[in-house]
């Protein structure tokens, strides 16, 4: 049972390394857009695949540890919801690339305006991911409702970019490519936002233990 | 074993009834866009909750039978892929929902331009979704990388919409509100899209068996 709780442990870490390589996948991807450095999008693109690897590392681990230490109730409710739960990071990895590919893109154009909201956003979605995915390691004693409740914030604010760049477009048709795409930042943004909010409901699902009550298992209490 | 056997049937026809919704989301809410059906879009809406219940149906019976029967190997790696798969089966119906609200709202407004690419993308689409859950139940055959091909048409039409927008906002800047909208529609497709290639490539991923190698000796590790 010790060596079980030890990869469970090794397991946590994990998570919480894929957690900060999102995290940072995440604030430089709006560093390059912000600070016009493609460069840095540039390496957010490329270090993508360690993310993906982590993700398929995570969700080996977990498959092994299913089949061989047979685990019961809330240990094996741990490690299915961290099998979810990577396919929810990986998808965040995504989307930061994503931003990176329009930051270039934006990067190469003269800038249309400031960018004030979408770094605003970026740093309610890293504060997001982390603490959705601290409630996971915590095991269930603190709960990630703010998590859910910081979603509105993250939609508030893509509204609002979206409405400002309308009254550019509106305004001079020729910002359209370009307003266009710092739209598509401020959405990818807002998905980041909702697959952290998925990961904070999750959590709380595991927690709740709900599905421990449908479990017809003789030596379950 | 014989009821084991019949438990995955079922959940394999679970599975498939969740890929059918979310078909049908998908045909529903382009339609109401195409056809100008709000009351459609708004059923769209409405019947998005019966995905999502039957999403945590289907988690809650890949943990019931991971927990009481202990399966191992191809049977285990089915079910935590099973789990794996219903999120993107789920996130597909929220980007329907998402759709059918753009419906909703691009209907209200005098048709732009008839829709070409936005109907060609939704039926790809939907074929892609069926043909990526096919190889997950029967097995993989050369389904899954078809629907990975396919992606790539999914893209450019995206991009084809994308561009042909673009024109028209900057001929005409009142129409902007109307062809952000449409280009949003197209970028939800391509996301439903790229949900579907996540489960062609864990489909090969999973009858690769790679992660059976670690787990042939109980006492290894």
């Amino acid at each position: 049972m010790t060596i079980f709780d030890e990869e469970l442990g090794a397991l946590r870490e994990r998570v919480l390394k894929i957690g900060s390589l999102v995290e940072m996948a995440i604030r430089d991807s709006v560093k390059s857009l912000v600070e016009r450095d493609s460069d840095l999008a540039r390496k957010v693109i490329e270090r993508d695949h360690r993310i993906n690897a982590l993700d398929v590392e995570i969700d080996e681990e977990c498959t092994r540890l299913i089949a061989l230490r047979q685990p019961k109730a809330k240990d094996l409710r741990f490690i299915t919801t961290a099998m979810k739960i990577t396919t929810d990071l990986e998808r965040m990895g995504d989307l930061a690339e994503d931003i990176a590919e329009r930051a270039i893109e934006l990067n190469e154009e003269p800038q249309l305006k400031p960018y004030i909201d979408i770094p605003r956003m970026a740093e309610i979605t890293e504060e997001m991911v982390r603490e959705s995915l601290d409630a996971f390691v915590r095991g269930c004693s603190k709960m990630p409702y703010e998590v859910i409740k910081r979603d509105d914030e993250v939609d508030n604010l893509n509204a609002q970019v979206f409405n400002e760049l309308l009254f550019y477009m509106i305004q001079d048709p020729n910002t359209v490519p370009r307003a266009t795409r710092i739209s598509y930042v401020s959405k990818y943004l807002e998905r980041i936002a909702d697959h952290a909010t998925n990961i904070a409901e999750m959590v709380i699902y595991m927690c709740e233990g709900k599905i421990i009550r449908h479990m017809k298992i003789p030596e379950e209490e | 074993m014989a009821i084991f056997d019949e438990e995955l049937k079922a959940l394999k026809e679970k599975v498939l009834k969740l890929g059918s919704m979310v078909e049908a989301a998908i045909r529903d809410s382009v339609n109401s866009l195409v056809e100008r059906n709000s009351d459609l879009a708004s059923g769209v809406i409405e019947k998005d909750h019966q995905i999502n219940a039957l999403e945590v149906g289907i988690d809650e019976e890949c943990v019931r039978l991971i927990a009481l029967r202990q399966p191992m190997a191809r049977d285990l790696r089915f079910l935590t892929i099973a789990m794996k798969i219903t999120t993107d089966l789920e996130q597909m119906g929220d980007l329907a929902v998402n759709i059918a609200e753009r419906a909703i709202e691009l209907n209200e407004e005098p048709l732009l331009k008839p829709y070409k690419n936005i109907p060609k993308m939704a039926e790809i689409t939907q074929k892609m979704v069926r043909d990526s859950l096919d190889a997950f139940v029967r097995g993989c055959s050369t389904l899954p990388y078809e629907v990975i091909k396919r992606d790539d048409e999914v893209d450019d039409l995206t991009v084809k919409n994308f561009n042909e927008l673009v024109a028209l906002m900057i001929q005409d800047p009142k129409i902007v509100t109307v062809a952000v909208k449409r280009t949003y529609v197209a970028k939800y497709l391509e996301r439903i899209a790229d949900h579907a290639t996540n489960i062609a490539e864990m489909v090969i991923y999973m009858y690769k068996g790679k992660i059976i190698r670690h787990v042939e000796s109980p006492e290894e590790a």
